[in-house]
């Protein structure tokens, strides 16, 4: 397990970087916490003849509220989203759900919420996070800086629209105000196994009907996507569970899952559904603020791991 | 031998640090820690074949072959040659009359006729077989030499299922067909026995290929010395062995080969053979004259090593109206992979066919069947976790289809404490056990009432997730039964200062050795356990030993210590007797002989002759029957197929623990083995005999995060064959886990009450597996 031979920079300034791989688009890589890319390197199922090396780059760790968003650097790492207070109100929450299902601590420690937008794998809990709030991608290269929507972002199975040249310099998520409810689900064989299916779900609440749904889905497709029908079919109704079960029903029904050696594609989309169902009953009881009260739910949560 | 405290009182790091030792970092000098090896195995300074430093070094990678059956057309190794740094590549063909093979275990066995050579000549067999071999400076210099290696393979078809393996007219070797080996246990069971009888129950099981996954793969490295002498660093649990075959193979003289085994990181199994590319190491080291090393990396050695388990099993048993077994029919087709090494572990299966019950008829046949996939070898419980899944589950089975309650199913069945000796209709001798007594203490310590209880409660209610109890009762061989294995030596030396060297022929590889054989013998012999240290892992220094296998070294080794210690005190008083003692009574007594006024401790009596003080000596030790009973409460969420271990209680008898804090900690470690054959492990094949996990990612193991809580406790059955009274411990944790732990979850399932179990739940118990059952749909087909 020793990657084949490459090439190393690590320059300190943004430019030197972008310049570095613009030199050898094709062949060069960027890493940033490096958690999955040097694993596939030691696999050598990743040959770069260039790794550029961006941690040496000032400034690109930080997470600021930038207006009406949250503005994740490049080099925030996996760990820094452990806390609810990395974001105000209910992004906070949600952030703070999501990151403990990223792998295992040590791999939260290096690797980094970019990194995984822009490796794309389709079971990300990042990228389906991304696409359910249409997250703004920031992509810097040779002609200067240019944004893509997450819902534009993933083309396929670690495939993007991030051009070989460019550094996937942040990531901007807009802050949730509101009577605005979270929920996470996630079905994994171990605690440090990647998801099979996860489900993020956002819920605005005007007096128990729902204004909004926002629906983001890992390993429910050949990328992260949004559960659309089932946005629909809330909007306008009571956040009862038999809606949340309808919905459920919509998001397997849209499903497209790859299969994998212990989850055929059958089981996965069933799981999808199931996903959906809880992870939008867990948004309800955050919306009411009645999760983390002992007893609640927490055995609902602690079950769909 | 009974006597010692429950609880061990800490050993300081002795002041003169065993020879594996190379620094302990200055915070942990001062920790007062329960056991010798700790302080430098958890600090990070225990020393493994990877930190041997040795100057000139070179490093070997292996090309391995990525086809499972084929014919080896050409290996072109000229752009591999070419590369800087790389030393050289040889294939089979390179090597020319110098390729090694690998010995075969016993004359005349299976794997004499179906040889296993260093690297593959004319055929590949499984993915992962060494094709050819690179020696370079560094291991990426070796790697990237593996990289440019071009094999030409024509495929053949490929054997992935042990049963169309032995059906098939493909033949993994020519001139013999698949089938390596087939074995009987026991008389065949009559027809009428089966038509006459009030009940048959019968199940077909599937046991999954496991990765033994040691933290540390295999490592090796030969270092040709100035004398012509080779010394072999190796991560190892069996060096005598190793010594020999290395002799063997490679027509040496067994005396100018010195193993020797440095720390290790973990073995489970795993690394008691002779690896081909050991074979390879070696010989190159020779030739070149120069250390070359292999350090098996995560990639490899999830194909390339060895698996363990991998069988077809169909059971049968046969009772009375009131649950009695009257007869147990086992059928095993066990899958040893591309080539036959260890038929022996399926063996085991067959023997222990009868399991801890009194069954007048038991009969086992076992067939061994090449496959193209990895070979088999032990791994952790080598053979009864296979026997006590298959019978367990049936027992179950047996229990629903009478709707009797499994305990009661259990106890009314088992070898009751007076007829042991007892000698099973497989022929195998158990030496003592109280079954019941285990199974009894385990119903008390999970609460079996309760949970019971909470069980129909929940059925009441369709609110909430169903709940499943599943138990385990195994007796388990530890040891070995035949000779030579049943053997140990040791020898225990006095120096002038009166401190005692232990040598033993078993090799630890994360047994705690260091601490608990020093204070077997300081116990024995009266004196503080800081005075006696220990010599294991080194062919030099150890004339002969069998090894650590089978749970054996605190039952062989252990007990040949103990033995050698009692000598010891014999040999120390006539030496007082010689030395004048005119006193007829000469007693003996926390490391002083004493005769009258007049004593003398041990040293004294190592300095007053020329003669060293010292026994050495070999000993016998017969196979021991350790047994237990496992509970497991399980959780299912049917919705999704999750389950959710709530408590496992494990009731081991290990006879008398030594030192019963290690004894848990390796039962802990085991059951997590247990637990994860049970939900997560396995290594599947596509029909292209290729493995479907190259990385910890694919083939999941269980962690910290998967632990449920864990009551542990024993009960005491001391060995009758042996003054210390120890039997095995190690194993039963994996063996005892599973089955409770399946047969609980198919309770929560509330699996039907038929009487056959063909294409049900298999190993491991996936989400999707519990999904489908839960929705009853078939699952698992084969």
């Amino acid at each position: 397990m020793k990657p084949a031979p490459f090439d190393y920079a690590a320059p300190a300034e943004l430019t030197d970087a972008v310049t570095a791989l613009a030199e050898r688009p094709e062949t060069a890589r960027v890493l940033a916490g490096g958690q999955s890319l040097v694993l596939d390197m030691h696999y050598r199922r990743e040959r770069p003849a260039l790794l550029v090396d961006i941690n040496n780059v000032r400034g690109l760790d930080v997470i600021t509220v930038d207006g009406h968003t949250l503005r994740i650097g490049a080099l925030a790492r996996h760990r820094a989203f452990e806390t609810p207070t990395v974001a105000p109100a209910a992004l906070g929450r949600l952030l703070s759900r999501v990151s403990p299902y990223i792998a295992h601590p040590p791999v939260r420690a290096r690797g980094t919420m970019a990194g995984s937008l822009a490796w794309a794998n389709p079971v990300s809990e990042w990228c389906a996070t991304a696409v359910a709030l249409d997250a703004g991608i920031e992509l810097t290269g040779p002609l200067g800086k240019r944004r893509v929507l997450a819902g534009d972002f993933f083309l396929g199975p670690f495939r993007t629209a991030r051009q070989p040249a460019e550094i996937l310099t942040s990531v901007r998520l807009p802050l949730l105000p509101g009577q605005v409810g979270v929920g996470f689900c996630e079905q994994r064989r171990t605690h440090a196994s990647f998801a099979q299916v996860a489900a993020v779900a956002v819920l605005t609440l005007r007096d128990g009907v729902i204004a909004e749904a926002r629906l983001g889905l890992a390993g429910a497709a050949d990328r992260p996507v949004r559960a659309h029908d089932a946005e629909r079919h809330l909007l306008g109704r009571e956040a009862e569970p038999e809606v949340f079960a309808q919905a459920g029903e919509l998001a397997a029904a849209g499903s497209d899952p790859l299969a994998e050696p212990h989850a055929g594609v059958e089981y996965r989309r069933h799981v999808v559904g199931v996903l959906v169902r809880r992870a939008l009953a867990q948004a309800r009881e955050d919306s009411n603020g009645y999760y983390g009260d002992e007893g609640r739910d927490r055995h609902e949560g602690r079950e769909a791991r | 031998m009974s006597g010692f405290p429950p609880t061990r009182a800490p050993v300081q790091p002795p002041v003169s640090p065993p020879p594996t030792i190379t620094h302990v970092p200055q915070g942990a000098q001062s920790w007062l820690l329960g056991r010798r090896e700790d302080a430098r195995l958890v600090t990070g300074a225990g020393r493994y074949v990877g930190d041997l430093k040795v100057a000139g070094c070179l490093d070997a990678a292996f090309v391995r072959s990525r086809v499972a059956h084929g014919r080896l057309l050409a290996v072109d190794t000229g752009a591999a040659a070419e590369i800087d740094g790389v030393v050289g590549v040889w294939s089979a063909a390179d090597m020319g009359d110098e390729l090694p093979v690998v010995p075969s275990s016993t004359p005349g066995s299976a794997d004499e006729e179906r040889q296993r050579p260093a690297l593959a000549v004319d055929r590949v067999r499984y993915v992962g077989e060494p094709v050819a071999v690179i020696v370079g400076i560094d291991r990426y210099v070796a790697e990237d030499g593996a990289d440019a290696v071009r094999v030409d393979i024509d495929p053949l078809p490929v054997l992935v299922d042990p049963g169309q393996a032995a059906a098939s007219s493909t033949w993994l070797f020519d001139g013999v067909d698949n089938v390596a080996d087939e074995m009987e246990f026991g008389e065949p069971i009559d027809h009428e026995v089966w038509q006459r009888a009030a009940v048959v129950v019968e199940g077909a099981y599937r046991q999954p290929r496991l990765a033994p996954t040691p933290m540390e793969p295999r490592a090796i490295l030969a270092v040709p010395e100035l004398d012509g002498r080779v010394t072999v660093w190796v991560s190892h649990q069996a060096p005598h062995r190793l010594q020999k075959d290395l002799a063997t193979a490679l027509q040496l003289d067994v005396e100018r080969i010195r193993v020797r085994v440095p720390d290790s990181g973990g073995a489970f199994g795993s690394k008691s053979g002779t690896f081909p590319e050991y074979l390879s190491v070696v010989r190159l080291a020779l030739r070149l004259g120069r250390p070359v090393r292999w350090i098996e990396d995560r990639a490899e050695t999830l194909s390339g090593a060895t698996h363990g388990r991998g069988q077809n099993q169909r059971v049968r048993i046969a009772a009375d109206e009131d649950g009695r077994m009257l007869a147990l029919a086992l059928e095993v087709d066990a899958d040893v992979g591309g080539y036959p090494i260890a038929g022996f572990v399926a063996a085991e299966t067959g023997l222990a066919a009868a399991g801890p019950y009194l069954t007048p008829k038991v009969h086992a046949r076992v067939r061994t069947v090449v496959t193209n996939t990895t070979p088999t070898a032990p791994y952790r419980g080598a053979g009864r976790p296979e026997q006590v899944y298959a019978v367990e589950r049936t027992v179950d089975l047996l229990a629903r289809r009478l709707g009797m309650d499994p305990a009661e199913l259990r106890r009314r069945n088992f070898i009751p404490p007076e007829a042991f000796p007892y000698e099973a209709p497989t022929g195998r001798r158990y030496d003592s056990g109280q079954y019941a007594l285990a199974l009894d203490k385990a119903l008390e310590l999970v609460d079996y009432g309760y949970w019971r209880e909470e069980q129909r409660r929940r059925r009441r209610s369709d609110t909430v997730r169903a709940l499943g109890i599943g138990l385990c009762s195994f007796a388990e061989r530890s040891g070995l039964e035949q000779a030579p294995m049943a053997h140990e030596w040791a020898s225990l030396d006095v120096t002038p200062d009166g401190r005692v060297v232990a040598r033993v022929g078993t090799c630890s590889t994360g047994q705690s050795h260091e601490t608990v054989f020093p204070e077997l013998v300081a116990h024995t012999l009266g004196i503080p356990a800081q005075c006696v240290s220990l010599i294991e892992g080194d062919t030099d220094e150890v004339v002969q030993g069998i090894g650590t296998f089978g749970s054996r070294s605190m039952q062989a080794g252990g007990s040949a210590l103990h033995q050698a210690a009692l000598e010891l005190i014999e040999v120390a008083k006539r030496r007082a007797v010689r030395m004048g003692c005119a006193e007829p009574d000469v007693g003996y007594a926390d490391g002083t002989v004493s005769a009258g006024e007049r004593s003398w401790t041990l040293g004294d009596l190592a300095t007053a002759s020329p003669e060293p003080l010292r026994v050495e000596g070999v000993y016998d030790n017969a196979a021991a029957f350790p047994f237990g009973t496992y509970v497991a409460v399980v959780e299912v969420d049917p919705e999704l197929g999750n389950v959710r271990v709530l408590r496992l209680v494990a009731i081991d008898d290990c006879g008398v623990a030594v030192d019963p804090e290690i004894v848990e900690d390796q039962t802990i470690g085991a059951i997590v083995q247990g637990i994860g054959q049970a939900l997560y492990e396995e290594m599947p094949y596509d029909n292209q005999g290729t493995p479907q996990a190259d990385g910890l990612l694919g083939y999941l193991l269980p962690t910290i995060g998967e632990l449920p809580p864990l009551t542990l406790d024993t009960t005491v059955t001391p060995n009758p064959n042996t003054a210390l009274g120890a039997k095995g411990a190690g194993e039963a944790g994996c063996i005892g886990t599973p089955p409770a732990i399946v047969n609980a979850v198919i309770d929560a399932l509330g699996q039907s009450v038929a009487g056959t179990d063909i294409g049900g739940v298999q190993l491991p118990l996936t989400p999707e597996t519990c999904w489908r059952a839960a929705a009853g749909q078939e699952v698992g087909a084969r």
